[in-house]
């Protein structure tokens, strides 16, 4: 029995050796197992059908939209920058003009990285569409169109926040060392996307409000022509806007009136051109909780949340000179925060719904028509001087301030026998500061004119010289560019 | 490239493989041929009595007895007696020494014990047999297991330190890395955080890597680990821990070795030598854990005071008026929050078996509460292995482990100005108390206009946030060995590692600015191994001894994620539990990652006379994770030893026991922990046109290198071990140096370019050092004392960076300080902090950097050199007394010459805009004009500080990590049969520690960082173990 059972041992190993020997054939043909590929979306495989396309694209808004380093603290340093506004706490430094802290240099430079990482997710598509295999030209000029037009418009932020900067196009994107190019190179990039996205951008995005269309192409163009002197080009192009018959100002009769074009759930107005858009889930606009106060209601209702980093004062020449007839010098209103007699806060931006920091939900408006008539008007006034057609553009900003019907002269009308060219320029230029209040124009009028240093020493008595023009490039492009060794002028 | 054909040649053992399966079928015939021819097996037992039923030669047979002792005349339970030349017959002594055995004139047995060696006694016509074993020099004898296999440690070639069970568990520790600390020269575990569970790293004759974990490879059971901390172990299921360190030891696991392998083994049933009785081992502790050290923060005046000054320098009307200030409460945040904390935990070991089979069971619970509320750790486990001989040429074993690891966890990480829990519990104001006047908790940001307004009340966190993990471990594997003739092992080792958690976090709407947050996380991470390894052992002509080793593994590593999240809950009730409750559902996301290691390996030990040990072996590891072209890594090795003790010229030299001379050399590699680094994924997203989400695809901020090459570490070594007067005395002592070649770092990228950092070989780093080690038995006898005693230098330098230029670390983001702070620098150490020289201060009391480049401006040229968190040496001391029934033990252990960054500091003595609490020093020694040389610049809104040598501060300590008085009770004296062993002790863990540091403790990352790191605590712990 034993020698049995034995001998059933025996067999058995027997079957074990061929056994060990086929594992290890098995284990040796595992090679294969070696390639693997991520099982996600690629870069390698990616961009070649229209949705894919589409989706590369909608990749360059967010790091533009959202969150703590987007528009929201974007806009509230140019803000703190102007004549008639200031900040508190940790962005008082930003209108003491007085050098920057750690804090505040790194928060001008979360700008720049989310301008360039906006730029690298525009380059990939300028790169890759044009060789996807499942579209059409005219699919692909499109998306290109759409990408340019955003690159555009982020050099156009960066050329007048820290002047001459490295241009990253689709063919240098993974070059590490880049050096700084020149204001006039950065400006004739611009111009060339601008002017590809004008032809090939369509002119409805009724299915997807706030995509690019060929009239926020001709909007930022004007902007940018006037920004660089060419008059009568801006002219031209605004007016084309203008004369397009598509867009309209929203009446206003009271000051809460303004909530139907900056408030909440409005949709698209008749006035909007270019706006961030928002909604609650995640994706909200953080800049409503930068300006609210936690006790007005005005954000996050009953929950009380509101860093009102931004305030202006009664006694600062800029509001004082400022005629009560104007609603939207209510838009102010006062506030004690500890900060002295006459405190006021804005209320442009509100939203008592929102459920956190940020969860608020009003558009961020980047280009209004309002914008493209004062564009207008000052383009005009500085081409051929006081005319009717541009008095009429001012006017209808002038009367829907003040509560009038926008299409009928009034007794505030601006009058062409008031004015001489240059006064005329300097009064546009004061109503977009009236009208574009909180919303990120001021400083750039205020350089782009030279008028800077005058209007903050009268307005809020600061003395600023020529270096407070520019923020300093952040250090982590200084240690990693080998390409740039200097750095804006007083930093 | 020399490697390239011997890699053919491996794979040619494919082929290799039919010849030895055609040889073992030949093997099986023979023996079926053979089996006929062999005899019934003779017995002999200590009761039973079997005559063999062969009598042919008989002589006469006789029952003999006898008792087995040792030199001082104690009996030995469990020592095996054979009959020679019948190896599988024999009995053992019973608990009392003796035996029985029914034997003729002319049998000779063979007594042998584990540490005893063995001796052979001719019975002739002697009734009773008795016999004295003499202890041997057991240093050399012990196993010491490394890479696939044991080898004596007589015979290692390599550099490799063993950790024993005794050791392991000295202390009571929730990570079985922390008894690793100071046990072994080289060997440093750095505990970056006090928070319970398992926050350890250990590096191995330092860093080689910037860019991999630098964490040795952990091989539990033949299992190589797939995360860094072996977690799912409790310290009583270890029987023992190998540290290999040099490449001899560590290349046979190619491109996982080069920062050294720490091999684990856990506890087997049918310890040899006991015989058959089963082990019952029970262990409890409890301790009680306290904060080590309080910082000295300022009272509530103080603070009034303080923040009137920074008014009076800045011109502003002062904030608190005198009676105010006289009135003000004096809170100390630091006795509100941190608490005594208990730590319990409970093992029980039970192993035993028979000459077939042995088994081992175990289990433990470990309870740490963290001297934060909130933070605890819980593990529970269960263990078993069985090793079961099937016939003599088959055995099979199986591991398994499972544990169930809970964690509490607290923001205890990071931030600045009250942000982060350590920072508010630094920052809070003392003249504010935790709760307002209705019982809530106190808006720390509102209630003084000077407060800061990102300060969060601790409470917050303590009471209002719960991040628990829950995770289910296992650890199993099964193994089949095979010998189909007595020189070959074949062995099949399959198993399994797999990590089920989930982490769990929810926020209540009581939460300040919350509204209810919860989230769920759940990960799996697994590998799973396939080994087939075949091991052949030859002696020829008593002085050529052969070990082959040849195998071929594939593992592979698969971890995936699933989360989902929602903010606005009414209620607090449900928790996580009903993400479908929240006003606001968050994005779910998923994820997936999966790479494989194809492996070769091949080793050859060679002994010549017992005094020439040669050892070469190589290991082809071929990764997914790089692209065909720079797949295969080829880790090649080769050692010699020489025992020149063994030689006749020192044989007369009785006081030398044993000296060894080792040179060694070979190549391993470091795995990128990236799955995909050659590939550019695309994060899904989000944005808005309209009110609808539309998708967004974009890379995110890793720039892919497909070009990306292996690192490489090549490492010399030469060591010698020295034993005198019978091993009383052991000295070993190392040389090494590892040069590590096409480092992969994750270089950071110009922000302009979109992209944070790119993977890339950067260059060479070489580690080099000397390690010493001490063992010595002082006394022997009634009064014992053993010391054992490391210590370990190590240097490194940056030899190249492709590059040229510095690469500099990571940044540190706090308000007040922002900067990048360390830097690689050719020529230099590695790791080294990088910032601004500090300059005294100017007229108004503001801080003055150098101008080194003497440009007039102080700009990012200025920076340099100003600090080395590298230690000079590393050292540890352990001392081990006993007398009668007492044991006594203490434990120390330090650094010296290293810096601390203390980050941790910044917010308490230089941020003065927020509000925030100071220590007293600030208040005290600032700048005035008449003090213009203090400590610390002007009290100021303006001060400016930047990443300088004022937050560099020695690190060096020396600390008394564990004292520890045991008592063993006389339990032979209770005549208690069933109680073999009862110690009770009382030892305490930290309880005192040397150092120069300023902060809560010392003991830090191994980057010398602090920043904000949870408080280590200390600990005083009562135990009992017990043995049945």
């Amino acid at each position: 029995m034993i020698h049995k059972a034995q001998l059933i041992y025996k067999v058995k190993h027997h079957r074990l050796s061929i056994w060990f020997v086929v594992v290890f054939f098995m284990l040796s043909s595992c090679s294969k197992e070696l390639d693997q590929e991520p099982r996600s979306i690629l870069e390698e495989t990616f961009y070649n059908t229209a949705a894919e396309a589409e989706a590369a694209v909608n990749a360059i808004f967010p790091p533009l939209r959202l969150g703590a380093q987007g528009i929201a603290p974007y806009n509230a340093t140019l803000e703190c920058h102007t004549d008639y506004a200031y900040g508190r706490g940790s962005w008082a430094q930003f209108n003491d003009f007085n050098g920057l802290d750690a804090t505040n240099t790194n928060r001008v430079g979360d700008f720049w990285n989310s301008f360039y990482l906006a730029i690298r997710n525009a380059n990939l598509v300028i790169k890759h569409v044009p060789e996807g295999d499942a579209m059409s030209d005219e699919e692909k000029n499109r998306y290109v169109a759409e990408a340019k037009f955003m690159r555009a418009w982020c050099y156009f932020h960066l050329v007048r926040n820290w002047g001459a900067v490295p241009l990253r196009i689709e063919s240098n994107m993974e070059e590490k060392d880049l050096a700084r190019n020149s204001v006039e190179e950065v400006y004739a990039l611009i111009d060339s996307d601008l002017r590809f996205a004008e032809s090939y951008l369509p002119e409805d995005n009724a299915a997807q409000p706030g995509r690019p269309t060929t009239w926020m192409a001709k909007t930022v163009l004007s902007d940018y022509l006037l920004t660089t002197n060419k008059y009568q080009e801006a002219r031209d192009k605004s007016l084309e806007i203008i004369q397009s018959g598509l867009f309209s100002l929203v009446p206003i009769q009271r000051v809460d009136d303004f909530e139907r074009i900056f408030g909440v759930g409005v949709g698209v107005t008749s006035e909007e051109v270019f706006h961030f858009k928002y909604t609650r889930e995640g994706q909200g606009n953080y800049y409503p909780f930068i300006i609210n106060h936690p006790e007005t209601g005005y954000f996050m209702k009953g929950g009380g949340k509101g860093a009102y980093a931004q305030y202006s004062n009664v006694n600062n020449n800029f509001y004082k000179e400022w005629s009560d007839g104007d609603l939207r010098k209510h838009l102010w209103y006062p506030m004690d925060i500890g900060l002295g007699e006459g405190t006021v806060l804005q209320k442009k931006f509100i939203d008592p719904a929102a459920a956190n920091e940020y969860g608020a939900i009003n558009d961020f408006p980047l280009y209004r028509y309002a914008e493209v008539l004062l564009l207008f008007a000052e383009a005009e006034a500085r081409t051929n001087g006081v005319t009717t057609e541009g008095l009429n553009a001012l006017n209808q900003i002038r009367r829907r301030a003040y509560g009038k019907d926008i299409g009928a002269a009034s007794d505030i009308d601006y009058q062409p026998t008031s004015f001489s060219p240059e006064s005329l320029v300097d009064t546009i230029l004061q109503e977009r500061a009236y009208e574009f209040q909180f919303e990120g124009k001021r400083w750039f009028d205020l350089k782009r004119t030279g008028e800077a240093a005058e209007l903050l020493q009268k307005n809020k008595g600061v003395t600023i010289t020529e270096k407070h023009y520019l923020w300093p490039i952040p250090l982590a492009e200084l240690n990693y560019n080998q390409g740039i060794t200097e750095n804006n002028p007083g930093y | 490239m020399v490697v390239r054909p011997l890699f053919y040649l491996m794979q040619s053992f494919k082929y290799i493989s039919i010849l030895i399966a055609v040889f073992l079928i030949a093997d099986v015939l023979f023996v079926k041929l053979s089996y006929a021819q062999e005899i019934p097996t003779p017995t002999i037992a200590n009761d039973t009595v079997k005559t063999p039923s062969d009598t042919t030669k008989a002589k006469a047979q006789d029952t003999i007895s006898g008792i087995v002792q040792d030199e001082q005349g104690n009996a030995l339970p469990g020592v095996s007696v054979m009959v020679k030349g019948r190896p599988n017959t024999g009995t053992t002594t019973d608990p009392n020494g003796r035996y029985k055995a029914t034997v003729d004139g002319n049998t000779i047995l063979v007594f042998s014990y584990t540490g005893y060696g063995s001796k052979e006694e001719r019975v002739g016509t002697r009734k009773e047999v008795n016999v004295v074993l003499q202890a041997e020099q057991e240093a050399l004898e012990e196993v010491v297991v490394i890479g696939y296999g044991s080898v004596k440690k007589k015979d290692l070639t390599g550099s490799v330190a063993q950790v024993k069970a005794t050791e392991i568990n000295a202390f009571p520790t929730s990570n079985a890395l922390q008894s690793l600390s100071g046990r072994a020269p080289g060997v440093q575990v750095y505990q970056g955080s006090g928070a319970p569970g398992p926050s350890m790293s250990v590096r191995i004759r330092g860093s080689n890597s910037i860019l991999g974990s630098n964490e040795p490879l952990y091989v539990v059971d033949g299992f190589p680990l797939s995360g860094s901390n072996p977690t799912i172990l409790n310290n009583a299921d270890i029987e023992s821990m190998e540290i290999l360190k040099d490449a001899s030891a560590t290349a046979i696991y190619g491109s996982r070795g080069a920062n050294g392998v720490v091999i684990i083994t856990t506890k087997q049933g049918g310890v040899e030598g006991t015989g058959n009785a089963t082990q019952v081992d029970f262990e409890a502790n409890y301790g009680i854990q306290q904060i080590r050290k309080k910082l000295d923060l300022m009272t509530g005046p103080e603070y009034a005071t303080f923040y009137n000054l920074r008014a009076a320098n800045d011109g502003v009307n002062p904030y608190f008026t005198q009676e105010q200030i006289n009135n003000l409460p004096s809170f100390d945040w630091q006795d509100f929050i941190f608490r005594s904390a208990p730590i319990k935990s409970t093992s029980l070991n039970i192993g035993g078996g028979n000459e077939r089979t042995q088994f081992s069971i175990g289990g433990s619970v470990l309870a740490q509460d963290g001297i934060i509320k909130g933070s605890d750790y819980d593990r529970y486990s269960i263990r078993g292995s069985i090793q079961h001989q099937l016939s003599d040429k088959l055995t099979v074993d199986a591991n398994a482990t499972m544990s169930r690891l809970i964690t509490g966890r607290k923001d205890s990480n990071g931030g600045a100005r009250g942000n982060s829990l350590i920072s508010a519990i630094l920052g809070a104001p003392p003249a504010l108390t935790p709760y307002d006047d209705n019982g809530g908790y106190r808006l720390l940001s509102n209630a003084f206009n000077i407060a800061a307004p990102d300060i969060i009340n601790p409470l917050n966190w303590i009471n209002e946030e719960v991040n628990k993990t829950e995770a289910n471990l296992v650890l199993a594997n099964a193994a089949i060995t095979y010998k189909p003739i007595s020189d070959i092992n074949i062995k099949l080792l399959t198993g399994i590692e797999n990590r089920d958690d989930r982490e769990n976090m929810y926020r209540t709407n009581r939460y300040q600015g919350s509204t209810g947050e919860a989230r769920i996380t759940a990960n799996n991470e697994q590998s799973r191994l396939v080994e087939l390894t075949a091991n052949y052992t030859k002696l020829w002509n008593e002085r050529h001894n052969f070990n082959v080793l040849g195998g071929i593994t594939y593992q592979d590593f698969i971890n995936s994620y699933v989360m989902g999240s929602g903010q606005g809950f009414i209620s607090n009730v449900s928790g996580w539990d009903n993400l479908g409750g929240a006003l606001v559902p968050l994005v779910p996301a998923s994820g997936y990652n999966k790479s494989t290691l194809l492996s070769y390996l091949t080793r050859v030990n060679y002994t010549l006379d017992d005094k020439y040990l040669f050892t070469v072996s190589f290991r082809a590891d071929g990764s997914s994770r790089y692209r065909t072209a720079n797949r295969w890594g080829y880790f090649p090795s080769g050692a010699f030893a020489w025992r020149v003790s063994q030689e006749d010229f020192l044989k007369d030299h009785n006081w030398i026991s044993d000296l060894k001379f080792r040179v060694s050399w070979g190549k391993t590699g470091t795995q990128i922990e990236d799955f995909y680094p050659t590939f550019n994924p695309l994060a899904g997203g989000y944005t808005v046109f309209g009110q609808d989400l539309h998708l967004s695809f974009a890379p995110e901020t890793d720039l892919p290198n497909r070009d990306l090459k292996w690192e490489t570490t090549e490492q010399i070594d030469a060591g010698l071990d020295f034993g005198v007067l019978d091993n009383r005395l052991i000295f070993t002592a190392d040389y090494y140096r590892k040069t590590t070649k096409d480092l992969l770092n994750a270089v950071p990228l110009p922000t302009s370019m979109g992209y944070a950092t790119t993977f890339q070989n950067v260059g060479q780093i070489r580690n080099s050092g000397v390690e010493l080690g001490l063992n010595a038995n002082i006394f022997k006898g009634d009064f014992k004392w053993d010391v054992t005693a490391n210590v370990a230098f190590n240097r490194s330098k940056v030899l190249k960076l492709y590059g040229g230029g510095d690469i500099f670390g990571d940044e540190l983001k706090m308000n007040v300080v922002s900067d990048s702070r360390t830097i690689l620098r050719e020529g230099l150490q590695r790791g080294l902090f990088f910032g601004y020289l500090e300059d005294g201060y100017d007229e108004n009391g503001q801080i003055k950097y150098k101008d080194l480049n003497g440009d007039g401006t102080i700009s990012n040229a200025d920076r340099a050199v100003i600090g080395n968190p590298n230690p000079d040496f590393i050292y540890g001391l352990n001392s081990s007394m006993s007398y009668k029934n007492f044991d006594f033990t203490f434990f120390l252990q330090g650094t010296v010459g290293n810096d601390i960054f203390n980050a941790s500091s910044i917010g308490s003595t230089v941020d003065y805009v927020s509000g925030l609490n100071m220590t007293r020093d600030v208040l005290n020694n600032h700048w005035t004009p008449e003090n213009p040389n203090a400590k610390y610049p002007v009290i100021s809104n303006t001060v400016n500080a930047r990443v300088s040598d004022r937050w560099i501060e020695d690190g060096s300590f020396l600390r008394l990590r564990n004292i520890q008085l045991a008592y063993n009770l006389p339990v032979e004296k209770f005549n208690l049969g069933w109680l073999k062993r009862l110690q009770v002790y009382v030892s305490g863990q930290n309880l005192l520690t040397v150092t120069n540091y300023s902060w809560y403790d010392p003991e830090m990352p191994s980057s010398g960082s602090d920043y904000l790191s949870y408080p280590i605590a200390k600990t005083y712990t009562f135990g009992v173990k017990a043995g049945f």
